[in-house]
């Protein structure tokens, strides 16, 4: 019997149709692409019990009440802490991604020693504290010699520092740019004395001017907290937001109403709003009532239309929301949160006085100095700030020989970086006691490696922008850092003692114990994630009428724009370059591969020339950067916005060299009056490249 | 076509007039799901951002501008388009709440589905998961981590789903009527302004059972009839109009009156 046509055709149907009936090869289909996935590179998940731990992160500058969560004791998540007044659940996104940030390839895995220009030797700790005490000891009892530049602007490590320095002498702590040195530099112009407070939770109108509060000023999740709480999804808001800044960020975009003020002209918005509200019928009680009444009233709203091209038909508009509104706030700041000159504040803040709101509920409060854990410990109101000491040391005014950084990047996060970090190089010996291999790190002669967040005890006393004292206190919540790190203070305290030092203290931990009892706290209960507060003071506030009168409209020249730094706080901070977890936040309207963007609105852009996409050189007198423009109309008249953070020279593969450094094109120069340093009203030129 | 319907339908209202775009919804996500930092993250065409937050604008000249910000999750909709042109059922609606599945170790990555979606809301892994040295310890242990090769995207947290459940059933409560907030996605829970509420929009004791009936409640592209599982909410005119490029006209193919 031959097999013929027809049966072979039925015995290959056959056998297709019975291969389709077995389950054979549709389970090796399945198994092969699962085999095929399950390849020994990608990473398996880690196993254990997973903990919720509580935790003080201080990756963002206000530090956010955190609970960390861990598997198997390994901390993989961050989330907000609902029991914490401050967190109220809700996390920033920097301490979103921090467990990542444990393990950031720009970490400091040991101590390091210089050995050559940008090469270092990782050494063991005895060798690295013999090295600092060794340094310090010839510079003992010689005031300037050896000075201290704080990053930090909460921590009792501070009094730590400012207590060392002033055992051995020296009177040389500084401190990084920040709201905090220039809003308390205002409050004084105002006659007062203490940290400034704003009770947003408690104000049914907040006008915030130049302050980003509800992304990058002041305590940001506290600030978004009382936010939402006024805005009911679905429902009726009860509380009228509106933000008056060079940029439309993300705090105005959620603002009932954006102001578009250039950077140069903030204070003549303000002073432009007094004039208008007192034409009003707005009285105050402040003995220098007439004297502003009479500085206000050159800020005609001619003057405000000239100042920032806008309608003076806002003010209006703004004077008559304010008079209906019950409690009204006024919240300083600077758009970027540093390098306003104490009378942008005052300018701003005194609106608070005119109006009556210093000391009321949802108005401006002073924050009075906290009980101290070391007694010698500098006040956090008298602060020198570390640009003017970096400016002196490059004019060889100041000759340090050891210069101590903690938590702080000068050489990439003042303004004229460049400059600052030269400067640097006439310091004989520079410790950077950083987490981060960050770019002040890699020009220091000692690298001390800090442990992160989750390995060590930090604290937090009046964040800036809280409306009360508050204290918040972290312990670490793995039982070891996972670089070979100690915490800097135990570092300073052990190095004080061999130079025959006694602060008190052995450890840290001591320290803010002692911290925590000396406000009346308990230190378990706020390392579980408590908070502590104390009562804030009113204060018979002045108007700043006098310091006021010295302050000089800002020039600008024809062929330059304002210069408006805009801050993100997901994109990093002046002492964190961008964590990994963000980079995918970043727009490809703001960085696109190493190029970042300048925006400016259509209008500008034609007034320059310049149209989407060109690639442009911007010009101050400190220096120059390269964008690409992209044309954006959340920015205000005769102003060029572009992010600050980038264009690292150290830190990581994420980072390095994606983008410039604004700061660098930020040009210093000297509040009249006051003679603090401001760069906030920097301008630039544009020319295509 | 009928969208298909469960007993629970978990879903998403998002209040536009309260997301500032500050992105810590896009990092949590990012963390609570293993997605491996790329150094190139400005190459949107490679990364993978399962809630992405878009930036939208009235397209008003300055000083008149005014900006919103859109997280956009997938939409788990009622009638997901990627479901049917999937070829081997890797992806699939089901009674879990009618969230949209994503089965990798079944993907053949031929990424018929993310030509199928009109959100957006799927990615391809064009790379290995590479995590910096050590960054693999702080991996979650909710999400197993995609190879190459395969398509991925949001699933509304589904282990937390699952854990939920379980701890319900442990504590002798009933595992299909969860309380409101037993459940939430990484981005809800992190969300600092609230902005992102979650639940079973079914359920009348979960809060977006009435959020979603809201007077400005609406969904993207609605004239698909997808039936998403995420609304929003805006008092802005022009945000809701957004929501639908045709809904100027109500044609299809109508003029794009916003980008």
């Amino acid at each position: 019997m031959g097999l013929d046509r027809r049966g072979f055709v039925k015995i290959v149907m056959g056998g297709v149709a019975g291969t389709l009936f077995t389950p054979v090869i549709w389970q090796s289909l399945d198994d092969v692409s699962i085999w095929s996935q399950n390849w020994g590179w990608i990473p398996r998940l880690n196993k254990g019990e997973v903990k919720a731990k509580s935790a003080l992160s201080k990756l963002c500058p206000a530090g956010c009440a955190v609970k960390v969560k861990t598997v198997g004791g390994l901390p993989f998540a961050a989330i907000g802490n609902t029991a914490n007044p401050m967190s109220k659940g809700g996390v920033c996104p920097i301490c979103t991604g921090g467990a990542q940030l444990m393990y950031s390839p720009a970490r400091v895995k040991s101590p390091m020693k210089k050995v050559g220009e940008g090469k270092y030797e990782a050494i063991k700790w005895e060798e690295a504290e013999a090295m600092l005490v060794e340094k310090l000891t010839p510079l003992k009892g010689q005031d300037g010699k050896i000075a201290a530049i704080s990053g930090d602007e909460t921590g009792t490590a501070n009094e730590v520092l400012s207590a060392m320095l002033a055992g051995l002498g020296s009177t040389g702590f500084y401190v990084m740019p920040g709201e905090m040195f220039t809003a308390t530099k205002g409050v004084k112009l105002m006659g007062g004395n203490g940290q400034p407070g704003f009770d947003i939770e408690g104000s049914d109108l907040v006008l915030m001017i130049g302050a980003d509060a509800l992304d990058s000023w002041g305590t940001t999740v506290a600030n978004q907290k009382a936010f939402a709480a006024t805005r009911p999804t679905g429902g009726a808001a009860t509380a009228q937001y509106i933000y008056a800044g060079p940029v439309l960020n993300n705090t105005a975009s959620v603002c009932d109403k954006w102001v578009a003020v250039p950077p140069t002209a903030m204070a003549t918005f303000a002073l432009a709003l007094a004039n208008q509200l007192i034409a009003a019928g707005a009285v105050s009680s402040a003995a220098d009532f007439g004297d502003y009444k009479a500085l206000v009233a050159k800020y005609t709203p001619e003057a405000f239309e000239a100042a920032t091209g806008l309608k003076a038909d806002v003010l209006k508009d703004l004077v008559a929301k304010i008079k209906a509104a019950k409690a009204p706030l006024i919240v300083a700041g600077a758009s970027f949160g540093q390098g306003a000159g104490a009378l942008d504040f005052v300018a701003a803040a005194s609106l608070n006085v005119l109006l009556g709101r210093v000391g009321q509920k949802g108005g401006m409060t002073l924050l009075g100095a906290a009980p101290k854990a070391i007694a010698s410990a500098a006040d956090r109101e008298n602060a020198k700030d570390a640009g003017s000491f970096l400016a002196s040391v490059a004019t060889g005014k100041a000759t340090p020989g050891a210069l101590l950084i903690y938590e702080a990047n000068p050489a990439f996060a003042l303004p004229q970086a460049a400059e600052m970090a030269k400067a640097m190089g006439n310091i004989g010996f520079k410790v950077s006691f950083s987490t981060y291999m960050d770019e002040t790190a890699a020009l220091a002669d000692l690298i001390l490696p800090a442990p992160h967040p989750y390995e060590r005890f930090d604290d937090a006393m009046n964040p800036y922008g809280v409306s009360k004292p508050t204290y918040l206190a972290g312990k670490p919540v793995v039982s070891k850092p996972v670089a070979d790190c100690k915490d800097p203070v135990d570092v300073l305290l052990a190095a004080a003692a061999k130079l025959g030092l006694s602060l008190g203290f052995d450890t840290y931990a001591d320290v803010i114990k002692a911290k925590a009892t000396a406000l009346g706290g308990d230190f378990d209960a706020l390392a579980a994630g408590g908070i502590w507060n104390g009562e804030a003071k009113g204060g018979a506030l002045t108007l700043g009428a006098g310091a006021l009168a010295k302050a000089v409209p800002v020039k600008t020249d024809e062929k330059a724009v304002a210069l408006a730094p805009v801050t993100r706080l997901a994109y990093g901070t002046a002492s964190l370059a961008t964590p990994p977890a963000n980079l995918v936040t970043l727009r490809d309207t703001e960085l696109v591969g190493k190029d970042l963007f300048v925006q400016m609105n259509g209008a500008t852009a034609k007034k320059l020339g310049v149209a989407k996409g060109n690639k442009v050189k911007l010009t101050s007198g400190s220096g120059e950067i390269k964008a690409r423009v992209h044309v954006s109309e959340g920015v205000a008249a005769n102003t060029v916005a572009v992010l600050l953070g980038f264009g690292r020279s150290a830190w990581d593969e994420f980072t390095k060299g994606k983008g410039e450094n604004v700061y660098k094109i930020l040009t210093v120069s000297d509040e009249a009056g006051t003679g603090l340093k401001v760069w906030a009203g920097s301008t630039v030129t544009v020319a295509k490249v | 076509m009928k969208a298909k319907e469960f007993n629970i339908k978990w879903g998403m209202v998002i209040d536009l007039d309260k997301c500032t775009g500050c992105g810590a919804c896009m990092t949590a996500c990012q963390v609570e799901n293993n997605i491996a930092p790329m150094v190139d993250a400005s190459n949107k065409l490679r990364t993978l951002s399962w809630m992405l937050v878009y930036e939208l604008s009235n397209k008003k000249a300055a000083p008149d501008a005014e900006i919103a910000y859109l997280p956009r999750p997938c939409m788990q909709c009622g009638n997901p388009t990627c479901v049917p042109v999937c070829p081997v059922i890797a992806t699939d609606k089901n009674e879990e709440g009618g969230i949209v599945s994503q089965i990798y170790p079944r993907c053949i990555g031929c990424r018929y589905c993310m030509a199928a979606c009109p959100y957006h809301a799927r990615y391809f892994n064009w790379e290995d998961p590479i995590f910096p040295k050590g960054m693999e310890k702080t991996l979650s242990p909710n999400t197993s981590v995609r190879p190459r090769g395969v398509v991925e995207k949001c699933n509304f947290c589904h282990t937390r789903l699952m854990k939920a459940k379980d701890k319900a059933r442990q504590e002798g409560g009933n595992p299909e009527a969860l309380a409101d907030g037993a459940y939430m996605p990484a981005c809800a829970e992190v969300c600092p302004t609230g902005a992102i509420s979650f639940g079973d929009i079914k359920n009348p004791e979960h809060k977006v059972h009435e959020l979603a009936k809201g007077e400005n409640a609406y969904r993207l592209l609605e004239k698909l009839g997808l039936a998403p599982q995420v609304y929003y909410v805006s008092k802005r005119e022009w945000v809701r109009k957004l929501g639908d490029n045709y809904a100027a006209t109500g044609k299809a193919g109508a003029e794009k009156k916003h980008s």
